[in-house]
């Protein structure tokens, strides 16, 4: 056999030689040389491209968390897939006893998502009805049992949702945090962070007060209707200036007052989160015992089309009275993204309260305009500015 | 299902590291490198919820990892570079993989072409040249010889890693 070549000698080096080759360079001085060269070469090689760097921590953590997530959706599929086939209302979600999302990173309050349009109404009646659902729905869910679905509570939360409480006040306070279209959307944005308050009448049908106060606790909106009064008051502050719509309601004018409407809005999401039966339901360690994390990872309208898109909404329930501890989501609704998330404070169901408490209060050199009202508070408030805007122009 | 997560995450922790470092001087971004790592492993996953084959686990994980590698690089081109003159007040980051190692490893193989250098890589980790084929996408029996002269030109780089422009003289083989 001639000489080995060059190929031949790498081919040796790297343990990839024939008999016949490594015959050869075991009686070749020559080849033998050659071959101790290449040798060294590689192992040169392999120190210099193969440093003894450790992998960094944050990878391994977030690698940790990544194979969960995965492994998880992967259940949910499997579990959506054998739903669709059996068709059967259990679900796959059921809460096992052992906990297995304790090492889960917390999710952020808020995200931030780049709007593209502004869409008034229906971006924040979807927000404002989600946020309700969680109010409404969540602190009414008790179960005994062992083990309790999300699909259950899915249930119980549209029968809750269609049975209105008959009397009482319900007082409500929060911290709401929008971005997307709600916060751009919005007079002078507050960098889209909010405190709530709100009070519903269940007694008087249709009355109602909201107010949202900014980070500094000075008062950015609130609006009240009282239709037994026939009145309904708006009052917002844009660009410093401070307006109070002030109008009267004719007869049958009313049709369904905030809270209703964000009522049938959660009652539409509740079905379309039924619908997906991709709801994940587990068990956290909080600080203060175990908590309840919902999660729905993707809920998209029927189409190809969808109305109403969620990209993510997230829940933790305090598993010792039902209450919601914090909530997230992200979404579009007609293509507008949206997102928002909220702790809440307060929740109580009074027998009264206070009457002043359904008054917007006046604000400091605010600008009054008053007439006559309609079903649509935001048709009012066009309507008002433009003929307070026409006078104005006439009158010069 | 849970035994599959197990698996991946042990499998994680045998070879995540060599796997990072092979991206890491492989693609030139660390960040890219990172991603490169979890789009690896997280189709280790599906191909073990899968059923699919571990007989070689090692060598697909570096087959897997060179394309994802490669198409993070070809998505790379598509993006006009940032930079730092661009935003003076921001300190540029002091990258957990810029602290000399890597760095010097990557500019050992920076000029040369990237086949030459997926090849130098893969041999480094250990893949036997049936598996360095089907990471690379190479004929087998191509393989000793591309090795070959892939280990002539990292050593002729690294004796005049200056102007030795090995790029160039890949794409005009005449020239040598």
């Amino acid at each position: 056999m001639t000489c080995l070549n060059d190929i031949h000698i790498q081919a040796l080096a790297d343990g990839e030689g024939t008999d016949e080759m490594r015959r050869h360079a075991a009686a070749c001085a020559a080849c033998t040389a050659r071959l101790r060269e290449r040798e060294a070469l590689m192992a040169q090689l392999r120190v210099a491209v193969d440093p003894p760097v450790e992998i960094p921590a944050l990878l391994s953590e977030r690698m940790d968390f990544r194979l969960k997530a995965e492994a998880t959706r992967t259940r949910q599929r499997t579990a959506e897939a054998t739903r669709s086939r059996e068709r059967t209302a259990a679900g796959a979600t059921r809460l096992r006893a052992q906990s297995r999302s304790s090492d889960f990173p917390t999710f952020p309050r808020s995200f931030r998502l780049q709007a593209e349009g502004k869409w008034l109404y229906g971006a924040l009646a979807v927000a404002a009805a989600t946020i309700i659902a969680v109010l409404f729905v969540a602190p009414s869910i008790r179960k005994g049992d062992a083990t309790v679905s999300a699909a259950e509570i899915l249930a119980k939360s549209a029968t809750q949702l269609s049975a209105a409480p008959a009397t009482g006040v319900e007082v409500l306070e929060y911290e709401l945090v929008l971005d997307g279209v709600p916060k751009e959307m919005l007079p002078d944005q507050i960098e889209g962070a909010y405190r709530i308050w709100q009070a519903i009448d269940h007694t008087v049908p249709g009355r109602f007060r909201f107010a949202s106060y900014t980070p500094d606790g000075r008062m950015f909106s609130s609006i009240a209707e009282d239709p037994a009064a026939h009145r309904r008051v708006a009052a917002f502050s844009a660009e410093g200036q401070a307006y109070r719509f002030d109008v009267t309601l004719p007869d049958g004018a009313r049709n369904l007052s905030l809270p209703e409407m964000q009522r049938l809005h959660m009652q539409a999401s509740i079905a379309l989160m039924q619908a997906s039966g991709n709801q994940l339901l587990e068990t956290i360690d909080g600080p203060n015992g175990k908590l309840y994390r919902i999660e729905v990872p993707h809920v998209s309208g029927p189409g190809t089309n969808p109305l109403w898109d969620l990209s993510d909404a997230r829940v933790v329930i305090d598993s010792r009275d039902f209450s919601v501890v914090e909530f997230a989501v992200r979404g579009a609704f007609l293509k507008q993204a949206y997102s928002m998330s909220y702790k809440l404070l307060k929740h109580v169901t009074a027998a009264s309260l206070d009457p002043n408490a359904f008054n917007v209060p006046n604000q400091a050199g605010e600008i009054v305009i008053t007439g006559e009202g309609s079903a649509v508070p935001s048709h009012d408030v066009f309507l008002l500015s433009l003929r307070e805007l026409t006078k104005l122009k006439q009158g010069r | 299902m849970a035994g599959s997560t197990e698996a991946a995450r042990q499998l994680f922790q045998a070879h995540g590291g060599a796997v990072y470092r092979f991206a890491a001087v492989l693609v030139r971004q660390h960040q890219d490198a990172e991603d490169v790592v979890q789009e690896t492993f997280l189709k280790l996953l599906r191909h073990l919820e899968g059923g699919g084959d571990t007989s070689n686990i090692r060598g697909w994980l570096f087959t897997v990892a060179a394309h994802a590698a490669r198409d993070r690089q070809r998505a790379r081109m598509r993006w006009v570079p940032w930079l730092p003159a661009h935003e003076p007040r921001v300190q540029p980051p002091v990258l957990p993989d810029e602290d000399g190692r890597l760095k010097s490893a990557r500019e050992s193989l920076r000029r040369l072409p990237d086949r030459d250098r997926l090849l130098l890589l893969l041999r480094a980790q250990g893949l036997s040249y049936r598996e360095m084929a089907v990471a690379a996408g190479v004929k087998p029996t191509s393989v000793g010889q591309l090795l070959a002269r892939a280990v002539d030109r990292w050593a002729a780089a690294r004796k005049d890693g200056n102007a030795y422009d090995l790029l160039e003289r890949h794409s005009h083989p005449g020239a040598r």
